[in-house]
C-alpha cells in the first residue's frame, strides 16, 4: 500500500459477470418508464438491503442488494440531508426493473404503482369532475 | 441503507487515514436470475482523492469531449480508484472502513451501457 493514491491505480478490476453500473451516473435522476413507456416518476434515491451501519462486515458475506428506488419527498432529503419519514417514502421495487439503460424500464403498468398516486388522484377528484373529463376526446 | 448515505462519506484505511471520498457505488446485475432482471449487487466503491462531487464521469470513460471539461473533469477526480465490496470492513454514519491491505483498483468502466 502506498500513500500515494495516483499510484493505486495498477490493478484491474475483475471481468463483469453481468451488466455494470455506476449507481450514480447511471440511475440516479435517470426517468422510469413503464412497460407502455408512460412516464412514471425519476430515480430519486436508491434502497441497499444487506448493509448494517457500524456492524463489522464478515469476509465473504453476501454483498448488498439493491431493492428498490425511491421517490418522492427523497430527492430533496439527497440535496439538502436527512431521511423522510417512511410513510411519505415511495418505493418501486427493483424486481419490477426490466432493464436499465438511458431512462429505466418497469415491466409493469404504471397505474400500478403508488409513485402515481398524485397523478391517479388528480384525475379522479379534479378531471373527472370537469364536463368530458371521464373520456377521451372525440 | 440509501444509497444517499454512502454517496460523499469519507473513505479510511485500517489506520483510520483518509483516502477519499466516496463518489459512487459500482453495481453489477448479476445476482440471483429474477423474472425481469437478475439481482443488482453492489460490487464496489469508487473513492475520488480530491472530489466530493461526481457529475459525469469522465475519469471512468474514454469520452474527451468537450475538451475544456473533460480535462477538467479528469483533473478532479485524478487518482480514482474502486475498491472492491469485499475490502470494505465497515460502513459508519458517513464514513466507509477499508480492510488492512485493500486493492485499489482501476476505476474504468468496462463498457457503457448505453453501447449495449
Amino acid at each position: 500500500m502506498t500513500e500515494n493514491p495516483d499510484a493505486f491505480q495498477t490493478d484491474a478490476a475483475p471481468p463483469p459477470a453481468g451488466q455494470v453500473l455506476d449507481a450514480h451516473l447511471h440511475v440516479l435522476d435517470r426517468q422510469v418508464l413503464d412497460r407502455d413507456d408512460v412516464p412514471v416518476t425519476t430515480a430519486d434515491d436508491l434502497e441497499l438491503d444487506g448493509i448494517e451501519v457500524g456492524a463489522p462486515i464478515e469476509p465473504g458475506s453476501p454483498r448488498p442488494t439493491v431493492s428498490a428506488i425511491l421517490t418522492g419527498p427523497q430527492l430533496v432529503m439527497r440535496l439538502f440531508g436527512g431521511h423522510a419519514p417512511a410513510a411519505r417514502t415511495i418505493r418501486i421495487p427493483w424486481r419490477l426493473v426490466s432493464e436499465v439503460g438511458t431512462v429505466i424500464h418497469l415491466g409493469v403498468a404504471g397505474d400500478a404503482l403508488d409513485a402515481t398516486w398524485a397523478e391517479r388522484w388528480v384525475s379522479r377528484h379534479l378531471i373527472g369532475r370537469i364536463p368530458g373529463g371521464r373520456h377521451a376526446p372525440e | 441503507m440509501l444509497l444517499s448515505d454512502l454517496l460523499d462519506s469519507d473513505a479510511v484505511d485500517a489506520d483510520g487515514r483518509r483516502v477519499g471520498a466516496v463518489i459512487d457505488v459500482r453495481l453489477e446485475v448479476s445476482g440471483a436470475p429474477r423474472q425481469l432482471l437478475a439481482d443488482t449487487v453492489v460490487t464496489g466503491l469508487l473513492v475520488s482523492p480530491h472530489s466530493r462531487f461526481s457529475t459525469w464521469g469522465y475519469e471512468r470513460r474514454d469520452e474527451d469531449g468537450p475538451l475544456l471539461i473533460a480535462r477538467f473533469q479528469r483533473w478532479l477526480h485524478r487518482g480514482t480508484f474502486l475498491v472492491a465490496w469485499d475490502d470494505v470492513e465497515r460502513v459508519d454514519e458517513g464514513r466507509v472502513v477499508f480492510r488492512r491491505g485493500y486493492t485499489a483498483r482501476d476505476a474504468a468502466l468496462p463498457r457503457a451501457p448505453r453501447e449495449r
